[in-house]
């Protein structure tokens, strides 16, 4: 599915501000991701997890700072041009294009990445079978878990090199939240890089190579040992 | 009784040719757009030009009309619409309705201010069982139910269709996806200044042609917009119709009152169902 086994720097973002109108709400945000690796954005409401995948996926602009992808500045580049440099941004609201069928949303992935529909069907369905079968249903009647899997799913089309995941697993049933992690766990298998943010601690430390804390628009601790990972309680208390 | 439904469907037609572009402008792109009014009357007024140099022959003029309107359109987009998204809808406002003032301005410097009389180009009436109507309004409205059921399979079967469908309700998903929205959206830009020119060649026929003509049927399309819901083009579709008839039962009753019951509809609904912006 994926590629990018090597080690280097994919993203590198180096103290940036965001702000909306006069608020700011990101204050000298820095940080990386390698090649291949899947780090966690953990913290709670309101700390700036959503506007930092934003501004990394191109949706904002931050005020300082910059933001380097695949080597290059992404300053003057707008979130399309970034999705077709492979950055694919799934956001927070669980928002598939409701009106169009299921076929449809993954339809408009493969024509922006160029790529044929098959390919881009069983890239979606790979990592979820039962999505065949709802080929031709409306998006908008699809229930909160499916389609967060078709907005995963049709992110791989075109096999983009750095996915931005905001809350996968938010409002979903337990046995949802454990297909979710299946399906991370299986990208993580194909050496997907990706940034996720999640407040499930059982997925972070089971998935999690790094994990970045954030508080009040700030990161305020990078864990990258695997005992402080799975050490649950002591994370929690950043929630 | 009957003649006052065919007069509704036929203002309903013409509000639905002229309200769909608006109606798409305000949902992909948050943008009210006054400027509207502008390639509605400069169709007509071509028309008016064209309609001398092709005596006779109105389909030649009144297609040459609408074409003539798309690189106009293609201008105001460029140069001044792309400027405006994101930007606050009183400023899109204020913005639109400069270029409107300054096309009706353009427009009497060319044409001059004194109304042209057009008659109706088929000047033909059909009589079933007793009634008299002018066909020219029963193919007014046969257009309008086959653009009707064209832009459906545009909307459902193309690509671009598919892409405006997915932006109405979530314009940065889409470009999230690699999709360069503006791009598109100039296209159905385009497209809606065609559809209000060529709203605006057929009304010209059975109605007075002059400078002012664009703004005051705006309004009616912005109230048609309302009630059929920003960027729901089926609602545009029902609401036109609607509203079209209601202006012509009114009239019936109550000439001057056709207008304001129009308006007196949209208070209605807004009142029940907010917009929510
Ligand atoms: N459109 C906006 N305009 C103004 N302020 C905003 C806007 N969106 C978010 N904020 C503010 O920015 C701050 C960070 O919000 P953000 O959505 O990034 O947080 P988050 O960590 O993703 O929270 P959550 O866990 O609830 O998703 C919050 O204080 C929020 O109120
Ligand atoms: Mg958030």
């Amino acid at each position: 599915m994926l590629l990018g086994k090597g080690r280097g720097k994919l993203l590198d973002v180096k103290e940036i501000d965001v702000t909306y109108g006069r608020a700011k709400v990101l204050h000298d945000v820095s940080l990386q991701l390698n090649q291949g690796e899947v780090v966690f954005i953990v913290g709670r409401n309101g700390a700036g997890k959503t506007t930092l995948l934003k501004t990394i996926s191109g949706l904002m602009k931050p005020s300082k700072g910059s933001i380097v992808y695949n080597g290059e500045d992404t300053r003057g580049l707008s979130s399309a041009k970034l999705a077709q440099k492979g950055v694919r941004y799934v956001a927070q609201d669980k928002k598939v294009f409701s009106h169009l069928t299921v076929r449809d949303n993954i339809e408009l992935a493969a024509y922006a990445a160029g790529e044929e529909m098959s390919t881009a069907i069983q890239r979606t369905t790979s990592i979820y079978p039962k999505l065949n079968d709802l080929m031709d249903n409306k998006a908008g009647g699809l229930s909160g878990g499916e389609r967060e899997i078709l907005l995963i799913g049709r992110a791989l089309v075109g096999n983009p090199r750095l996915f931005l995941i905001d809350e996968p697993t938010e409002g979903l049933a337990a046995i949802v939240i454990e297909d979710i992690f299946r399906i991370l766990s299986q990208m993580k298998g194909h050496n997907v890089s990706a940034f996720i943010v999640e407040q499930n601690l059982s997925i972070v430390n089971r998935l999690a190579d790094r994990v970045y804390i954030m508080k009040e628009g700030k990161i305020i601790r990078e864990i990258s040992e695997k005992p402080e990972m799975a050490d649950t309680k002591d994370l929690e208390s950043y929630l | 009784m009957i003649h006052t439904i065919v007069y509704g469907f036929t203002i309903g037609a013409i509000l639905y040719f002229i309200a769909i572009g608006l109606s798409l402008t305000f949902g992909m792109m948050r943008v009210i757009n006054f400027a509207h009014t502008l390639t509605y009357t400069l169709g007509v007024y071509m028309l008016v030009s064209l309609g001398a140099l092709f005596k006779g022959y109105f389909v030649i003029a009144a297609m040459i009309a609408v074409v003539v309107v798309i690189p106009i359109s293609y201008l105001i987009e460029r140069c001044i619409i792309r400027r405006l998204y994101g930007e606050s809808l009183d400023h899109t406002f204020i913005a639109t309705f400069a270029i409107a003032l300054i096309g009706v301005d353009t427009i009497k410097w060319i044409w001059g201010v004194l109304p042209y009389p057009l008659s109706d180009p088929i000047g033909e009436y059909l009589t079933i069982g007793g009634l008299t109507l002018p066909i020219y309004r029963i193919v007014i409205v046969m257009i309008a139910i086959l653009l009707f059921i064209g832009l459906e399979f545009f909307f459902r079967k193309s690509i671009v269709g598919k892409i405006v469908v997915a932006a109405l309700e979530d314009r940065d998903g889409v470009g999230c996806l690699g999709i360069d929205v503006d791009h598109y959206f100039s296209i159905v830009f385009m497209m809606g200044s065609a559809l209000a020119a060529l709203g605006g060649v057929l009304y010209a026929p059975i109605s007075s042609v002059h400078p002012y003509m664009g703004l005051s049927i705006l309004l009616l399309c912005f109230a048609v917009v309302i009630v059929g819901g920003m960027g729901n083009l089926r609602g545009t579709f029902v609401s036109a119709l609607a509203l079209g008839m209601i202006m012509a039962v009114t009239a019936r009753y109550w000439s001057q009152g056709a207008e304001t019951m129009v308006f007196i509809v949209m208070a209605i609904v807004l009142i029940f169902r907010p917009i929510d912006i």
